[in-house]
């Protein structure tokens, strides 16, 4: 008997014991959201409208949801339902992990799946199945301190609309002497930096399993001028994007490139005029992309209660109208926001989410994502050249894409 | 209650049960990981192979691998800067330290005590806190360093690859320096006074009698501490998560960290595995020697 079938006797005798205590469908599902967000809320909705079911919810730290997910799955001892971030739906779902639920989308009068966005939709598909359903979106933009332009006597009604214009404002807007960068980024050796860098590949040409291109040279060098130059503070190394963001807030950065999550905060602390733009393009006309964020609502496989799962699943997508207001991200598929908050920036993220794309998917995504950190890292530090650090990136992806 | 239990405690029975228990605890705590370390880092392991042995073997493949990387040299030599620095640091500044509290001036024992207050802090407090304090834009250190004129450049302690694992190794030596005083505080007190009367009444002067009675007689407590100070300085992780994670560009990057970010970052846990066997291989080294000061202690 191994380790697994102990477990699995062990957690069938609970739920014997559990069914026959009490008669309403018990679900289990993990979150990244801490009581009073997202998922908490929506669970004790669901659970006033269906007193027959009952939903558990648990909180799971973000960067160890993948691991004690798979620790779940080895020890029988998984959630029925849980928050996956996208990039890893392929991980879980290449493993049989996941209940595929394009039947149950089929059949659904609520869930359709040609509303939901190219890009989220995307995140949750992998070999024709669909395995997730996203809970909301997110993608970035650029912030801009609207007085800071004013003062360097530049236009707060016409931001940067190309790299070099992106340059070219950042070199006025940095004032040394006022401890001010011109602009604040990420390119810290995580997925966040990954998620940063992917929308100046992609605007090139160029994704995740083709980095060794021209264009991608050009964005590196342009990052790596910018740090050179002092535009944007050399902790961008090392900083993600909520740190990053943090100094624009406190006045010393007149630029940001992040997403709308950073909004609840810029409210309360910003004491200036602050505005979004469009990510920048490679020159006039470039196509545009942009990051995809959040994360998906996912069933596992070995649940017992999948119609009840798929029921609370299709209880989400029928508030998708509410997550910008309410929980701060953008809706994933075509809902009407009414009245949203600061409408002039959800206008912004609106229109950059038609761009935005999927990181993979791919089940070795982590492995892909870290070539691609060791790339920026390796170029800003110095330690190669764009060139050779994005043939090394190449190198090392091509062998996990084989 | 003595003479009752006494024949079960004179018993050979009962010594069998000592070792058994003994034996029984290290097999299962300390031998069992340490074998299903060896053994991963022989197979093809990833997150959702973890709970089974049904894994497929790749001989020496993940040796091969680690080897190849062009980063493993690297992190290699930080990881020897790291932890010769760090002790090396430790034990001296801790070595005066406790030659300092050993002059038994008014208040030296309260004193002594709270230079503990550091070492009872946990490491990702630590680290937080010098994190603070070597932040490049607002960091405590730079202000104090510009202030006094040392400098007219902000130094980037954290994200400058040619200064981020100094830092790591300055916060640590920070961190390690209490013990390291109150483990040789331990050796000086055990040094009797009248072996340095005898040298003093013979005219031996101060830097002779630290020569010729204090070295001589801190050996096994040297050797003990050095070891400790290895094998602790080999376990520091936190500090590398508080701080730089590694960066930038594995500049402050060492093996213990590495190991942990492939196996539970990058998910490649046979890869981990492997710079654990190494890390072992070596930390039994160091235990070898930490066992023959402590047994040259019992003799003396």
């Amino acid at each position: 008997m191994d380790l697994k079938s102990i477990a699995l006797a062990t957690s069938g005798l609970i739920a014997l014991a559990s069914t026959a205590a009490a008669d309403p469908v018990e679900l289990d599902l993990w979150t990244i959201d801490d009581p009073g967000e997202y998922h908490y809320v929506m669970a004790d909705e669901f659970m006033a409208q269906h007193p027959d079911i009952k939903i558990n919810v648990r909180t799971v730290q973000f960067e160890d949801m993948v691991n004690d997910l798979a620790r779940g799955v080895a020890t029988g001892d998984a959630p029925d339902i849980t928050y996956i971030d996208n990039p890893e739906v392929a991980l879980f779902a290449s493993r049989g992990l996941l209940l595929d639920l394009k039947p149950y989308i089929e059949q659904s009068d609520i869930v359709n799946a040609e509303d939901i966005f190219p890009g989220p939709l995307s995140s949750v598909s992998y070999e024709g199945g669909i395995y997730g359903i996203p809970r909301g979106a997110n993608t970035i933009a650029l912030y801009y301190n609207a007085d800071m332009y004013r003062a360097a006597g530049l236009d707060p009604d016409t931001p940067p609309r190309t790299w070099d214009e992106l340059y070219e404002a950042a070199k006025v807007l940095t004032k040394p002497e006022d401890n001010v960068y011109g602009l604040a980024f990420s390119a810290v050796a995580t997925e966040e930096g990954t998620f940063q860098f992917l929308p100046w590949l992609q605007m090139t040409g160029g994704n995740y399993d083709n980095v060794d291109t021209e264009g991608a040279a050009r964005a590196l060098s342009l990052w790596k001028k910018i740090l050179d130059e002092g535009l944007a503070s050399p902790d961008t190394l090392i900083r993600g994007q909520w740190d990053s963001t943090g100094t624009f807030n406190a006045g010393t950065a007149a630029m940001s490139i992040s997403g709308p999550w950073e909004l609840p905060r810029m409210s309360s602390e910003a004491k200036f005029d602050f505005r979004a733009a469009l990510l920048p393009v490679p020159q006039e006309g470039a196509d545009r992309a942009s990051a995809l964020g959040e994360g998906d609502n996912v069933i596992l496989a070995s649940t017992d209660n999948p119609d009840e799962a798929f029921l609370f699943l299709e209880f989400l997508y029928e508030n998708m109208d509410r997550v910008w207001n309410d929980f701060g991200y953008l809706p994933a598929s075509k809902v009407e926001v009414k009245d949203p908050k600061y409408p002039e920036i959800y206008a912004v993220f609106e229109e950059s989410m038609k761009y935005a794309r999927n990181r993979g998917p791919h089940p070795q995504w982590p492995r892909i994502s870290k070539a691609i950190q060791t790339a920026i890292q390796s170029t800003l530090t110095g330690q190669a050249t764009p060139e050779d650090a994005l043939a090394a990136a190449q190198t090392s992806i091509d062998k996990i894409l084989k | 209650m003595l003479t009752f239990t006494k024949p079960f405690r004179d018993g050979a029975g009962f010594d069998t049960v000592l070792v058994t228990l003994a034996l029984g605890y290290l097999v299962l705590f300390s031998g069992f990981p340490l074998v299903y370390n060896l053994v991963m880092s022989f197979q093809e392991v990833d997150l959702f192979s973890l709970a089974s042995f049904d894994r497929p073997y790749v001989g020496l493949d993940n040796y091969t691998d680690v080897l190849s990387r062009p980063e493993t040299w690297g992190i290699f030599l930080n990881t020897v800067k790291f932890v010769g620095i760090s002790v090396a640091a430790q034990l001296s500044i801790g070595f005066a330290l406790a030659m300092f509290f050993q002059q038994n001036f008014p208040g030296s024992t309260w004193l002594r005590g709270l230079f503990l207050a550091g070492w009872i802090m946990p490491a990702l407090v630590v680290g937080a806190v010098w994190s603070w304090i070597l932040a490049g834009d607002f960091g405590v250190l730079n202000h104090v360093l510009m202030s006094l004129g040392l400098t007219s450049e902000r130094i980037f302690w954290l994200s400058d690859p040619n200064v981020s694992l100094y830092s790591v190794i300055l916060a640590n030596i920070w961190l390690g320096v209490p013990f390291n005083m109150i483990l040789l505080s331990v050796g000086l007190a055990g040094i009797p006074e009248d072996i340095y009367e005898a040298a003093e009444m013979d005219g031996a002067n101060a830097v002779q009698r630290f020569f010729t009675i204090t070295l001589p007689m801190m050996r096994a407590q040297l050797g003990a501490v050095i070891s400790l100070g290895v094998i602790f300085t080999l376990q520091q992780f936190d500090l590398f998560a508080a701080l730089t994670q590694g960066g930038p560009s594995n500049a402050s990057n060492v093996f213990q960290y590495w190991s942990w970010q492939l196996s539970f970052q990058y998910y490649e846990i046979g890869v981990g595995s492997v710079i654990s066997v190494l890390m072992i291989l070596f930390v039994i080294l160091v235990a070898a020697v930490y066992v023959r000061s402590t047994r040259h202690e019992h003799i003396a």
